[in-house]
């Protein structure tokens, strides 16, 4: 999946002069220069549909493009979840994470990413039949989250602090709210001199090391991620898993 | 060519001076946002004609508004522009240098570094928010850092004007008290009537300590940085009670789990009704502090 985005972001500037919308007419709403050559990288051959039960939430305007939240919510679905794939088409490293929900938990993501300029956001659902059902929203911005140096790099506070994990559970109505904050500078490599260093996979497990949700996650994700998760059984003992490119694994009971 | 003579007249800001004490002129700005047809004029501006020359409390957000505010100063009087004033480093409040190149231009030395810093990239966000608007405006340095310890009365005519600094909006704010005439300038640390904005703000608390600070000051006419004149302290009132009410709501949120989006949907209290832009202030201010609550929330 790596290698891939290092070719996309070759390749987009490319893309942008070739798949013009003129071409042919899509359905994707927000008639996105990129969406049929994206939805063939993530979503390939298979059906799909527009399906607005997956609520993709983000600001009016990126206030910061180095700190943008997204929230992906699919609990309205009825049908069982396989994977929610999720990118922003404009960005130079589209894919921001795969999510797995796998037991326990219900589809509802947040985090924050950074995007390099105006860009739809999306969150493609592939359900345990094999349908693919694509929420969408389109995100305002001026630019330039993913070629500004992380605030680590002028500051030498995550040497000494990397992957370090703080967690609480909020008790909620029907269920309790996992938020963990991890310690990272998620470089993106696209800055000069600065190669990429990124948490590559995320784990929520339970006392068995089962996991409840699996996580993929890519550059774009922000410095220090945050991440909240909703778990169904919150009397349940937890723990948190992550691993990065260069080999970390990080760990923390919950 | 009709068409042409038409449009060029549209981008024209139409500076009316409004009288607010003696030798005091306010230049009040729209309760709106930055848009190409407001052309960035939701700034106070204001000067003061003293029997030695004009003193200017912030220039505004483009060269063209910065041009059209010395026309309105000649509308009124022939003497000189001798001192000019730049609140804090925010691009509606000095844009308009480039129009006072001739005489000195005075900052806090905190502000001039941050225009320093980055004026360049405030600059370009407000071409591509209001457009032609700001043809040809660039930044322009305050040229006098105002040592306030070693400065912080300054007499011009007949006017005795003392300077104070506070942070609570910017990490450097310049408000200055007319004392001949009672007139407050409050640059940013007071909005009224328009909802408050926090993208540089040390922490909302520190805001409040400011607010509850200059309750205590003699003035009897408040200007604020935007929104109509006060004199009657419910300005102050507002705004603490709206910063107390963020810094609540904030907290609570936090405690509650609720993530950025969630916080950015919250009701805002009726109270607060009244006040225009509160709900894209209101999202707003969850993306420059909610991630500090959260934090605090660990």
């Amino acid at each position: 999946m790596h290698f891939i985005n290092v070719i996309l972001c070759r390749v987009t500037l490319l893309l942008c002069v070739v798949a013009s919308p003129a071409l042919h007419a899509s359905d994707d709403p927000l008639q996105s220069p990129m969406w049929d050559y994206l939805r063939n990288v993530f979503l390939g051959d298979m059906p799909y549909q527009f399906d607005d039960r997956i609520v993709v939430s983000v600001p009016p305007f990126a206030e910061d493009p180095t700190q943008v939240p997204v929230t992906v919510d699919a609990t309205g679905l009825s049908e069982k979840i396989e994977k929610i794939v999720v990118w922003a088409d404009l960005n130079p490293i589209q894919h921001i994470y795969t999510y797995y929900p796998l037991k326990d938990v219900k589809p509802n993501v947040s985090l924050r990413i950074k995007v390099q300029q105006a860009t739809p956001i999306r969150a493609a659902v592939l359900t345990k039949k094999g349908q693919w059902l694509v929420g969408t929203t389109y995100l305002d911005a001026a630019g330039g989250g993913c070629t500004t140096p992380s605030v680590a790099n002028t500051s030498p506070y995550w040497e000494s602090h990397l992957g370090e994990i703080s967690a609480k559970k909020f008790q909620r109505e029907a269920f309790d709210r996992y938020k963990f904050k991890v310690v990272h500078p998620m470089d993106t490599g696209l800055v000069d001199a600065i190669p990429e260093f990124y948490l590559q996979q995320l784990e929520l497990r339970d006392a068995q090391g089962d996991a409840l949700v699996k996580m993929d996650l890519s550059q774009p994700v922000s410095e220090n991620p945050v991440f909240s998760f909703d778990v169904i059984q919150p009397s349940a003992q937890h723990h948190l898993w992550l691993r990065d490119n260069n080999g970390n694994e990080f760990e923390q009971p919950l | 060519m009709v068409f042409l003579i038409l449009f060029a007249a549209k981008l024209s800001y139409s500076l009316e001076p409004q009288k607010i004490a003696d030798d005091t002129w306010l230049l009040q700005g729209k309760l709106e946002d930055f848009t190409r047809e407001n052309g960035g004029n939701i700034v106070n501006t204001a000067f003061i004609v003293t029997a030695e020359g004009v003193v200017v409390f912030d220039t505004g957000p483009s060269k063209r508004y910065g041009e059209a505010m010395r026309e309105a100063i000649s509308s009124v009087t022939d003497k000189p522009v001798i001192h000019v004033f730049n609140s804090h480093h925010h691009p509606d409040h000095f844009l308009g240098n480039q129009a006072f190149s001739d005489t000195k231009i005075w900052a806090l030395p905190e502000t001039g570094k941050l225009i320093a810093q980055h004026g360049n990239a405030f600059a370009e966000n407000m071409y591509r928010l209001v457009g032609d608007w700001m043809r040809s405006t660039e930044v322009q340095l305050p040229t006098e850092p105002l040592d306030i310890a070693a400065v912080p009365l300054m007499a011009v005519g007949k006017h005795h004007f003392r300077f104070f600094k506070m942070v609570g909006h910017s990490g450097a704010d310049l408000l200055m008290l007319d004392e001949t005439t009672g007139v407050l300038f409050a640059s940013d640390i007071v909005f009224y009537q328009r909802a408050l904005t926090t993208p540089h703000t040390p922490s909302l608390r520190v805001w409040i300590e400011n607010l509850e600070q200059l309750k205590n000051w003699q003035y009897n006419t408040l200007v604020p940085g935007h929104g109509p004149v006060d004199t009657t302290g419910l300005a102050v009132e507002q705004m603490i009670n709206y910063l107390h009410w963020l810094d609540k709501t904030l907290t609570a949120a936090a405690s509650q789990g609720l993530s950025m989006n969630e916080v950015m949907e919250l009701p805002i209290d009726v109270r607060f009704s009244g006040i225009s832009l509160t709900r894209s202030e209101f999202v707003r201010s969850v993306f420059h502090l909610y991630s500090r609550y959260e934090e605090a929330s660990f």
